[in-house]
């Protein structure tokens, strides 16, 4: 009896630190950003304090003001995100459907596409975007996206398709309907749910990328993960404005990853299972 | 679209034998062309052909702050790279990022999941907690580490150090606790992902094994040892091969915490490439680094791939 109730204690204490180790720099980022910067540089680190919104105000409304940059990571994300579903939902059912030679290779070279190191695309990409002037502009930025956002999606949408019986297809046919039709009319909205997860991935890898953004963003296009470094220098870091533009630079992720978090596994490992048997 | 009501059938069958099927199947054929098109011109044009368009610029001298001594090398830079003490120590700072970070979250996330498997209550907090890390950019999270959790003295981590009679250390400025520290936040940011997929494949073993083993009095040594890890053996080759792949390219989370430094401690290949590209504008040597890295990309993924084959 009292063995396995220090069994229960020892198991809570293990997870209480897990939880906390998790949640803290997150928590603690919130905090920061509610306190004034002498609040923040306090030592010892003051976890009660009287929380104010002027970093915030500051960032958000002030010179220098982000709000440019998160319009800019909103563009980015939202383009990525149509363009992207756009040509991985015809391409997925294509994949999870039909019958095609080839169909083999063309599932083996999406996965494929995925081995690429994203430095070895920016750099050829810099230079033809610098080319044609492209550099710092929503068309460059969202069209080099595709490299990584297409084959996620395509993948993780044949997953769903291959979901839905086939009967639901042959019936459409047997009642004379077409084949777009019946893509459309019949077994798009059997998939939604599949698209609505899949949108929410790629718009969070979107909205988090960096390597690309850093080397394409210019003084027009600067998604907000780029913006940050404006608020450290080697001079001087504002830190209280820092925290709030990490606050607002992850509030929209970490909402849409509680909301799809029963998804979250499915979509993370998405292509590894099938993947792997097809290597 | 008169015949189309046929077609069902035909999908159906095995071999469409008739002239009438061999329509149909071309019909199939053209629908499916159509579909995947657009998907597959964008992936050429984004992956395919960058990667033929590299090693291209990897056999030219391609210098943008230099431009008058560019041209046509053939395989120089290659050879540079092969005597390039900073491309080795860069595929050894790799290989230990890549290695340690794998190893550690693998572990955790095991260890983790076990543990959660056993909570009759609360393993909801875990979930939702789990995937905080997880959804943040990389970007976010160095920065955040970088400044709020390691800053000597007022840094988290550094107070706590300080409590513990370890004193302020200088976490990003020491060439080996740099590293660690960069290990660390790569670990902190991903072990929820390897936690929550062995929590669900945990989640989804047999119950009965277990019940039949308890009767044979297997210690609980046993059961781990011979139940559950060749059984969960799949899960976990996956999360290796997954986060293997991360790792070897890791970028943001290095870039916005140590950028690399001091000097090239924290430079993965990765990195060097990148800051060889577009910090020393030497486009043509980066281009060979990336190509480099892509080799050693296929490698490790070949090696982890026959280990998942094998038994």
């Amino acid at each position: 009896m009292t063995a396995k109730r220090l069994r229960g204690i020892a198991l809570l204490a293990i997870s209480m630190v897990f939880l906390l180790a998790w949640a803290f720099p997150i928590i603690w980022s919130v905090m920061n950003s509610l306190k004034t910067d002498s609040d923040v540089l306090a030592y010892p680190p003051k976890l009660v304090f009287t929380p104010t919104w002027e970093a915030y105000r500051d960032v958000l409304f002030g010179s220098g003001s982000i709000l440019p940059n998160l319009l800019s990571s909103v563009i980015i994300s939202v383009g990525t995100t149509i363009v992207t579903m756009l040509m991985a939902v015809p391409a997925a059912y294509a994949l999870a459907r039909l019958r095609f030679r080839g169909k083999k290779f063309a599932g083996f070279y999406v996965l494929a596409t995925q081995m690429l190191p994203p430095v070895g695309i920016i750099i050829p990409y810099f230079l033809v975007l610098r080319n044609i002037g492209w550099i710092d502009t929503y068309q460059g930025i969202i069209l080099i996206y595709l490299s990584f956002s297409l084959p996620f999606a395509i993948w993780l949408l044949v997953s769903y398709f291959e979901d839905i019986p086939f009967e639901m297809e042959e019936a459409a046919y047997l009642d004379g309907a077409s084949r777009l039709k019946t893509l459309w009319r019949i077994i798009i909205p059997q998939v939604r749910g599949g698209i609505a997860v899949t949108v929410v991935f790629v718009f969070l890898n979107a909205w988090n990328e960096f390597l690309f953004a850093v080397v394409l963003s210019g003084n027009t296009v600067r998604p907000v993960t780029v913006a940050m470094f404006n608020f450290v220098s080697v001079e001087q870091t504002l830190w209280a404005k820092l925290a709030a533009v990490s606050v607002l630079a992850m509030l929209p992720v970490v909402v849409l990853g509680v909301v799809a978090q029963k998804h979250i596994v499915k979509g993370l490992t998405v292509g590894a299972v099938k993947g792997g048997g097809r290597r | 679209m008169t015949t189309t009501a046929v077609t069902s059938v035909e999908i159906a069958s095995e071999a469409p034998r008739s002239d009438f099927g061999r329509v149909l199947a071309q019909r199939e054929r053209r629908f499916a062309a159509a579909l995947l098109a657009p998907a597959f011109l964008a992936l050429l044009a984004t992956t395919t052909f960058p990667l033929l368009f590299l090693v291209y610029t990897s056999a030219f001298r391609m210098d943008l702050a230099m431009p008058f001594t560019n041209g046509f090398v053939g395989f120089e830079n290659y050879q540079v790279l092969l005597s390039d003490d900073r491309f080795w120590t860069s595929l050894l700072v790799s290989l230990v990022y890549t290695g340690s970070t794998v190893a550690l979250q693998v572990v955790i996330g095991l260890a983790l999941a076990l543990l959660v498997m056993e909570m009759k209550r609360g393993q909801g907090w875990f979930r939702v907690i789990a995937i905080l890390p997880v959804v943040l950019s990389p970007a976010v999270v160095g920065m955040i580490w970088r400044t709020f959790m390691l800053a000597p003295e007022f840094g988290i981590i550094d107070f706590l150090a300080i409590n513990a009679g370890l004193g302020s250390k200088n976490w990003l400025g020491d060439p080996t606790l740099a590293m660690v520290s960069v290990i660390s936040i790569h670990t902190w940011q991903w072990t929820p992902f390897a936690f929550m997929v062995l929590l669900a494949s945990l989640a989804s073993l047999p119950e009965d094994i277990y019940e039949a083993a308890r009767l044979d009095r297997a210690s609980a040594w046993q059961r781990f040892r011979r139940i559950t890890l060749p059984l969960l053996r799949p899960a976990i080759v996956m999360v290796i091969i997954m986060r293997t792949m991360v790792a070897l390219t890791a970028f943001a989370a290095i870039f916005t915490v140590t950028a690399g430094g001091p000097g090239t401690a924290t430079e993965i290949l990765n990195l060097y490439a990148y800051r060889k590209s577009f910090t020393e504008l030497s486009i043509g040597y980066g281009s060979a680094l990336a190509v480099a890295l892509l080799i050693v990309t296929i490698i490790i993924s070949g090696i982890l791939f026959a280990m998942r084959r094998a038994k």
